[in-house]
């Protein structure tokens, strides 16, 4: 049978699973859903954890391949797929499944934007204490498949340290849950961990059950400038040792600050215009802390950090949503930028930003780097200078660079680079994990390798 | 199965000559768990070094022997006892702490380190584990890991599986693998929390990664004092609500309290209906805003709230805690913890049905837990001696985590499924999610040999036929312990 009549036949099936309003073979619509250079040739979204088995199975009986999308706000992430014929859409998986605010726990389809999951638990003074870019389209889903860290990890834990329950269904078709509904449960395998940063290789998540937490009261920004890189580190070593509990701790590199939104009038190093002198560079490195609590407790922090610029209200709100859309103002001011996800141990943090400034110098690139001082998970963005696009060389360069200053158990992959140079290197690069029980983990999962296939490390 | 002398010879080969037991009253130590179920190993050996385990891990694989990983055996839901016989494998001679990292709050320590004991080797730096078992001054990092391990102070930091970064395992086929390492995370799937709490099924810990915690600069506990139980529980949900982020909340019912207060003079009022224990911590600033909070819930339905005014009295009210089963072991022969857990706002629902479930069966069931998380330790009073009191104890610990799963819960927070529970788990998950995670299961231990016959029921356990198999039916029976 030929491509194409599969593709027809394939489409009657899945036609009779979800109903015909819930896919499309449009290419005009599928054109739209673009992942790295791949379009798929139907689009389909079930509305249950069965219909998604039901999809698999299909999927995985006709030797095609399937791509799982939430709000396409991380597509960029990981290899361009090796094939993805169907495109399967959670947007229709939203189901509330169980919110118990005096609990503090909450549940919801995979599907469910973040900022609809916000909504609900604002109304209780609570939230998901995740400060994350694009709530409108983020879905929890793609929250957990990606593992997406934020600054308010500091105080708050990750997902893994919050997500209580999680449903999902295998690649070959089998609907599966761990977990539960409560805060404390060791009842079965731990099989939110194994999915949460899974990238959809493992199973579709299609809900999941998470700690919720009360929204602070009251919160104060405190911005702390230093004329070097040791220099910032010594201070957030002291921090550290002190008896403060920040909620948010970032370290920010000098040219970090330019792009976060709230300054407008940054630098373009892709506009060349003589007759306009850019202002010197910023070449200070900050710290920021957030420290949440009451009267008494914000001025303690006042008091042990005197030199800090303090930030309340809306200044405070837009400098942390500046600091969010960083990377999304990279990636609209500089095409070329890359842009990587860093993990190292407390103590490396300085190497590896050091290194990473480094690199990029020697790509003739600039670096502009952020993220958590004390948890070691930072975003760095090595920007080209040139007008020229540069070639897929000194990207594999920059990375392995910037590899190369880590520790053997630092990691460090990339979230974001041209299409066309992720072919000449490595995206993801090392990991401190056995890499062949990860491959056994996939095999046992999804036999027939139908789920994002050709995009993970593995 | 026989098991040949030259299994011993070898283990002897492997291990040293002092390291292995295999005459019966030696193995006898070795046959039970802080509960009551009991299976006899054939034979007991202590490793020294990741190589040894990897090197007796092989020699089992060949021989086809079972093997069953120990810390300090003070689990209660069986985990550590070799159901199936075989060698038990023994960690108290893997007690190193290998490294402690001070800048990046790390520490790599063998499994068979105690869990007190590395919050007192780190105490120097500032920094503290922070799972606190009760049984911390006797239970090992390796069983943490293995049953994920909770404690009073969970409630704010986590169980164990929130602690751990890192760990080198020895797989069942003898490979030694490293999963994560001492960043906060890594690419690729997340191994090390996925093995945390999988009971010993999976592969053997032999070096783990932890995290260190910064001592608080401020502690406070209270002691609050209620009539009834059920104002005490409506406290629990209104402290929850109202997002007190305690560091522990414990709950002592009043049977509970006046038998620890006989027994520990804990400073437990005698004619109280309950007690709240309430642990503060953090910033001197945030610890005083907390206790006005929590003082001024409490004081709308509580008798009276105590501070605790110094580290005396502070050690005082927590040894009540600490060592009320202890207590309870004084006025009965025997008990049984039960280990379930609801959502936080049905614990007076919870507290009233316990009450019933006692009459019922005209049993003592005293309540004595973590309230802040919703996990109780229901503690059923019994005569072991009396068979038909057995009977009436297990129907009402299944009564128990029946009624915690129909709102919502678990069967279990953090003691484990093991042998006790693992009939009961498919009450919680369908065939099919029990398929997935045997999946998994087979993915690292596929021949079984590795703490055979746990966590699922023995209908589906490895698929082999079995002699030695009970044919257990609802709960097993464990009793007394830590909790």
């Amino acid at each position: 049978m030929s491509t194409a009549a599969t593709t027809a036949s394939v489409f009657d099936e899945l036609a009779a699973i979800v109903g015909p309003r819930n896919l499309s073979d449009e290419v005009a619509e599928l054109i739209t859903f673009d992942i790295q250079g791949t379009q798929s040739a139907i689009r389909v979204s079930p509305a249950s954890a069965e219909e998604v088995a039901a999809i698999l199975r299909v999927v995985a009986a006709r030797g095609l391949a399937v791509a799982v999308s939430g709000g396409f706000t991380q597509q960029h992430i990981g290899n361009p797929p090796e094939r993805a014929e169907v495109l399967l859409d959670t947007s229709r998986l939203v189901a509330l499944d169980h919110y118990d605010p005096g609990d503090l726990t909450f549940g919801v389809g995979a599907g469910a934007t973040v900022a609809s999951s916000e909504q609900r638990l604002a109304e209780h003074g609570q939230f998901l204490p995740l400060d994350i870019a694009e709530r409108e389209r983020a879905t929890i889903g793609g929250l957990l498949a990606t593992n997406t860290s934020a600054p308010l990890r500091h105080g708050y834990g990750g997902l893994r340290d919050y997500c209580i329950g999680i449903h999902f269904v295998t690649g070959d078709g089998m609907v599966a849950k761990g977990g539960g509904r409560v805060v404390k449960n060791v009842a079965g395998f731990d099989l939110m961990k194994l999915m949460i940063g899974s990238f959809g290789t493992l199973g579709v998540i299609t809900g999941a059950s998470f700690k919720v937490a009360p929204r602070p009261r009251q919160t104060a920004t405190f911005v702390c400038e230093f004329a070097s890189l040791p220099e910032a580190i010594g201070f957030r070593d002291r921090i550290m040792a002190s008896a403060l509990t920040p909620i948010r701790f970032e370290i920010v590199s000098p040219r970090a600050m330019e792009y976060v939104a709230a300054h407008s009038d940054a630098r373009d190093p892709d506009h060349y215009h003589p007759e306009a002198p850019v202002a010197a560079p910023d070449t200070s490195w900050s710290i920021v802390l957030t420290a949440a609590g009451s009267d008494a407790v914000l001025a303690r922090y006042r008091r042990e950090l005197s030199a800090a610029r303090e930030l309340t209200g809306s200044a405070e709100h837009d400098f942390w949503n500046g600091q969010l859309d960083f990377h999304a103002n990279v990636a609209a001011r500089h095409r070329n930028a890359m842009l990587m996800q860093l993990s190292v141990p407390a103590r490396a943090v300085e190497a590896a930003l050091a290194g990473a400034e480094h690199a990029a110098v020697e790509q003739n690139a600039m670096c502009a780097a952020l993220g958590r001082a004390a948890l070691g998970s930072l975003t760095v963005a090595v920007i080209p200078l040139s007008v020229d696009p540069p070639s897929a060389m000194q990207y594999a360069n920059a990375a392995s660079a910037i590899r190369a200053s880590l520790p053997p158990d630092g990691s460090a992959y990339v979230l974001r680079c041209p299409i066309e140079a992720k072919a000449h290197f490595d995206v993801w690069g090392s990991t401190p994990t056995d890499r062949s029980t990860m491959l056994a983990v996939k095999r046992a999962l999804d036999p027939a390798e139908i789920l994002n296939r050709g995009r993970f490390l593995l | 199965m026989l098991f040949a002398s030259s299994i011993v010879r070898q283990l002897r080969k492997i291990a040293g000559r002092d390291a292995v037991l295999s005459a019966r009253e030696d193995l006898m130590l070795y046959e039970y768990d802080g509960g009551v179920q009991r299976a006899l190993p054939q034979a007991v050996v202590f490793p020294q070094t990741t190589e040894q385990v990897a090197r007796i891990v092989k020699l089992a694989g060949k021989e086809g022997v079972p093997i069953v990983p120990r810390g300090a055996g003070t689990g209660l839901s069986g985990g550590a006892i070799a159901r199936k016989g075989g060698i038990i494998l023994g960690f108290s001679r893997m007690n190193k702490i290998l490294e402690v990292d001070v800048g990046n709050q790390r520490a790599i320590v063998q499994p068979g380190v105690v869990n007190l004991d590395l919050s007192h080797a780190v105490a120097k730096h500032g920094l503290y584990f922070a799972p606190d078992p009760s049984s911390q001054k006797a239970c090992t990092i390796g069983g943490n890991v293995a049953e994920n391990s909770g404690g009073p102070h969970t409630l704010a930091y986590g169980v164990t599986v929130n602690h751990v970064t890192g760990l080198e395992v020895v797989l069942p086929d003898g490979r030694v693998v490293q999963f994560g390492g001492k960043p906060a995370e890594s690419p690729g799937y997340d191994l090390t929390g996925f093995f945390v709490g999988s009971e010993g099924t999976l592969g053997i810990a032999t070096a783990i990664t932890v995290k260190l915690m910064r001592l608080p600069e401020s502690v406070a506990t209270l002691l609050a004092i209620f009539d009834s139980i059920d104002a005490a529980a409506q406290t629990v949900v209104a402290l929850t609500s109202e997002g007190v982020t305690a560091a522990a909340l414990e709950l002592l019912d009043g049977w509970t309290l006046r038998t620890v207060e006989e027994a520990m003079h804990a400073g437990y009022p005698m004619d109280s209906g309950a007690v709240l224990l309430i642990e503060l911590e953090g910033m001197r600033e945030a610890v005083d805003d907390q206790k006005a909070a929590v003082i001024a819930v409490c004081n709308r339905l509580a008798r009276e709230v105590r501070v605790a005014k110094d580290e005396s009295e502070r050690q005082r009210l927590w040894a009540g805690r600490k060592n009320a089963f202890g207590a309870v072991g004084r006025i009965s022969p025997s008990y049984y913890v039960q280990d379930g857990v609801i959502p936080r706002t049905r614990v007076p629902d919870t507290l009233r049905r316990i009450e019933e479930i006692a009459k019922k069966y005209s049993l003592t069931i005293g309540n004595i837990f973590h309230a802040g998380d919703g996990n109780l330790h229901p503690l059923i009073l019994f005569d072991s001696r009396d068979p038909a009191q057995m009977e009436r104890t297990l129907a009402a610990g299944k009564e128990i985590l029946a009624y915690c799963i129909s709102v919502g819960g678990s069967i279990t927070g953090e003691h484990g499924v093991g042998m006790e529970k693992s009939e009961i788990l498919p009450l919680m998950f369908t065939p099919s999610d029990l398929d997935v995670m045997q999946r998994l299961h087979d993915v690292f231990n596929p021949a079984c040999l590795l703490n055979p016959q746990k966590i699922f029921p023995m209908a589906r356990s490895c698929r082999e036929t079995n002699a030695a198999a009970h044919p257990a039916a609802g709960l097993a029976f464990t009793q007394g312990g830590p909790a």
